[in-house]
């Protein structure tokens, strides 16, 4: 009977006063949601810490942001890499250091002046500042983005290259906006711009755009060229023979195949 | 009132000789490195590739979220969600603050989420369903309705002693959590902030109220949400128990309310006046997170009100039955 009662009186009191605990909680959590307080004060924690200058080569690992579209999301790539994680990977091999991936920040049918409002997101200032090299596709959809009548990009739309023409100049502008703003951000990363294709290269009304979409590379090419410490990595070329081999099955985004050839080609403009 | 207590202390031991509650910590500490061995793995495989800068890797999760948003197969309602949750992460990032820093009391925390709907239901079922139906069908309850004590006083004992075991269940819920969590993820966090305040009205996400607390307080008020969400639990499992006669059965309709519960809170979104039923509004804790509520329109007050009127009528069934019932073999 003794240690019943020892018993009752320990599990009587715990008992009581795990209850008495839960209801404060309880009151507190009310009075949190209705009445709420100012709350503590946040304490700082430190910034990541920005690239260096310097070669890529003379640099002991390598950090890499993708911005920009679906190109560099890795839509169509039925194994998930895209054309960033082969590069980073093909990357550190060839120059036997390690590279890393800080962030894939690409999203599907980004546009130029979409990702300009972007760079104002804490998350997207703290992964470029601490990259070595920036890998980047941006544009496409500001020039192929169909109006409104909603036909599939498919079947090039309604898309003529005269309307490319007309459009051309305005995206120019946005580019050159971005850039300046990129640079802003980092002044010693290496910006890695992957040009444009034409995935219509194998229907007869689309086949001129091609030009257009030259017309696009070379600005860009000129961009770089006046920055100093960028790349246009062409891909054209090899959308252009044998285009099915390439493209992924809504004609638009390469395929594993595709993507492959694209890193390869990264690999070789850095390495 | 000296009385009461002899009755209490009477339930309160007969629960402990029966071992439930021992069942209860056995489940506990089995479950509980389940799940920390799972997160660890998850920890691991993200320190692999994140390399422990917890900036991108939010970054990271913010973009994931973002792209599914442009999925066309993903239903409205879920875009919902995930919209605020990005919101929500921005927040986070913004204000330079980790949501998920690496120790025991955030591993607590969420533990704690994901149990208030169904773990700890589960468990409070194991004392709660064999409370009354348990005496009947060993033959015990004439014994104890023979004895000069009015009837409703046997019941209120029960109920003391299941509000007492109710606390006992979630308060060593979570210090099993935190101390067996704590071997991996180390004994630290307790000041850690986390932001709560937020206040979703659809998609969107208002920040104009958000405060940061340290997570110990955090952890606090859940198990005080916790705790109420499970006595309106207890209390309902109490009513099955009285008017059904085997414990088998008085346990099953329970948990299969509240698996119901679970399911239709994750599909129920279009169906409105599901929000009325109690097993819908169990999750307090979302408030507290600041996600997005099962239904729209749900507030802290509404399911708070909800599950009030809902362990009202099924203690006004409870003593009704019970002082009335005839009982036979």
């Amino acid at each position: 009977m003794k240690s019943t009662s020892w018993l009752w009186r320990g599990l009587g009191i715990t008992t009581m006063v795990c209850t008495l605990l839960l209801i404060a909680g309880f009151v507190w959590a009310l009075k949190d949601n209705w009445l709420p307080t100012s709350g503590m004060a946040v304490p700082h924690t430190s910034p990541p810490p920005a690239a260096r200058a310097g070669n890529l080569a003379s640099k002991a690992h390598l950090n890499i942001v993708a911005l920009g579209d679906s190109l560099t999301v890795g839509t169509g790539d039925a194994t998930g890499n895209g054309y960033v994680k082969t590069a980073a990977a093909d990357l550190s091999k060839a120059m036997d250091k390690p590279v890393r991936v800080v962030n894939n920040l690409a999203l599907n049918g980004l546009r130029a002046d979409q990702l300009l409002k972007l760079l104002d997101d804490k998350g997207y200032r703290n992964a470029i500042v601490q990259s070595d090299i920036v890998f980047m596709t941006i544009g496409a959809n500001d020039l192929f983005e169909i109006a409104s009548n909603g036909s599939s990009m498919a079947q090039g739309g309604d898309i003529t290259p005269e309307q490319l023409d007309r459009r051309l100049p305005e995206v120019q502008v946005r580019l050159k906006q971005l850039w300046a703003k990129l640079r802003g951000l980092n002044p010693v990363a290496r910006i890695v711009y992957i040009g444009l294709y034409n995935p219509f290269y194998d229907i007869d009304k689309m086949r001129p755009a091609s030009e257009q979409v030259q017309k696009w590379n070379t600005y860009v090419h000129e961009l770089a060229v006046a920055d100093g410490n960028a790349t246009v990595v062409p891909t054209f070329d090899l959308f252009e023979s044998d285009i099915g081999r390439y493209l992924s099955s809504d004609h638009f985004h390469p395929n594993e195949a595709g993507y492959a050839r694209i890193a390869e080609r990264v690999v070789q403009a850095l390495h | 009132m000296a009385n009461m207590m002899n009755l209490v202390q009477n339930e309160t031991l007969k629960v402990w000789k029966k071992r439930r509650f021992a069942v209860v910590v056995l489940i506990l500490l089995i479950l509980i490195p389940v799940f920390v061995y799972a997160q660890m793995k998850i920890a691991q495989n993200s320190a692999e590739k994140f390399k422990g800068d917890w900036r991108s890797e939010l970054q990271n999760r913010i973009t994931d979220n973002t792209r599914a948003l442009g999925s066309d197969r993903i239903p409205e309602e879920w875009k919902k969600w995930r919209r605020a949750l990005v919101q929500q992460l921005q927040y986070y990032l913004d204000h330079d603050i980790n949501p998920q820093s690496p120790n025991a009391v955030t591993f607590t925390r969420g533990f704690m989420d994901n149990a208030v709907t169904m773990f700890i239901p589960l468990m409070v079922l194991a004392i709660a369903s064999d409370l009354v139906s348990g005496e009947r069908s060993s033959g015990t309850i004439k014994m104890l309705l023979t004895r000069p004590v009015r009837r409703w006083r046997i019941l209120l004992s029960k109920l003391v002693t299941l509000t007492l075991y109710v606390s006992f269940i979630i308060v060593a819920t979570v210090v099993l959590c935190y101390l067996i969590s704590g071997l991996v993820f180390g004994y630290r966090g307790w000041g850690e902030p986390v932001f709560v305040g937020f206040q979703v009205s659809g998609a969107n996400v208002n920040t104009s109220t958000v405060h940061a607390i340290p997570q110990a307080l955090y952890v606090l008020m859940q198990a005080g949400l916790a705790w109420f969400a499970s006595m309106v639990v207890a209390i309902l499992a109490l009513m099955v128990s009285v008017l059904v006669r085997s414990t088998a059965a008085s346990f099953v309709t329970m948990m299969a309310a509240i698996i119901a519960g679970a399911i239709l809170t994750n599909m129920a979104s279009s169906w409105n006046s599901a929000k009325y039923l109690f097993n819908v509004n169990l999750e307090l804790t979302t408030y507290l997170q600041g996600t997005p509520p099962p239904i729209e329109g749900m507030t802290l007050g509404f399911s708070l009100a909800v599950l009030a009127v809902w362990a009202a009528a099924g203690l006004a069934v409870s003593f009704a039955f019970f002082t009335k019932q005839d009982i036979l073999n």
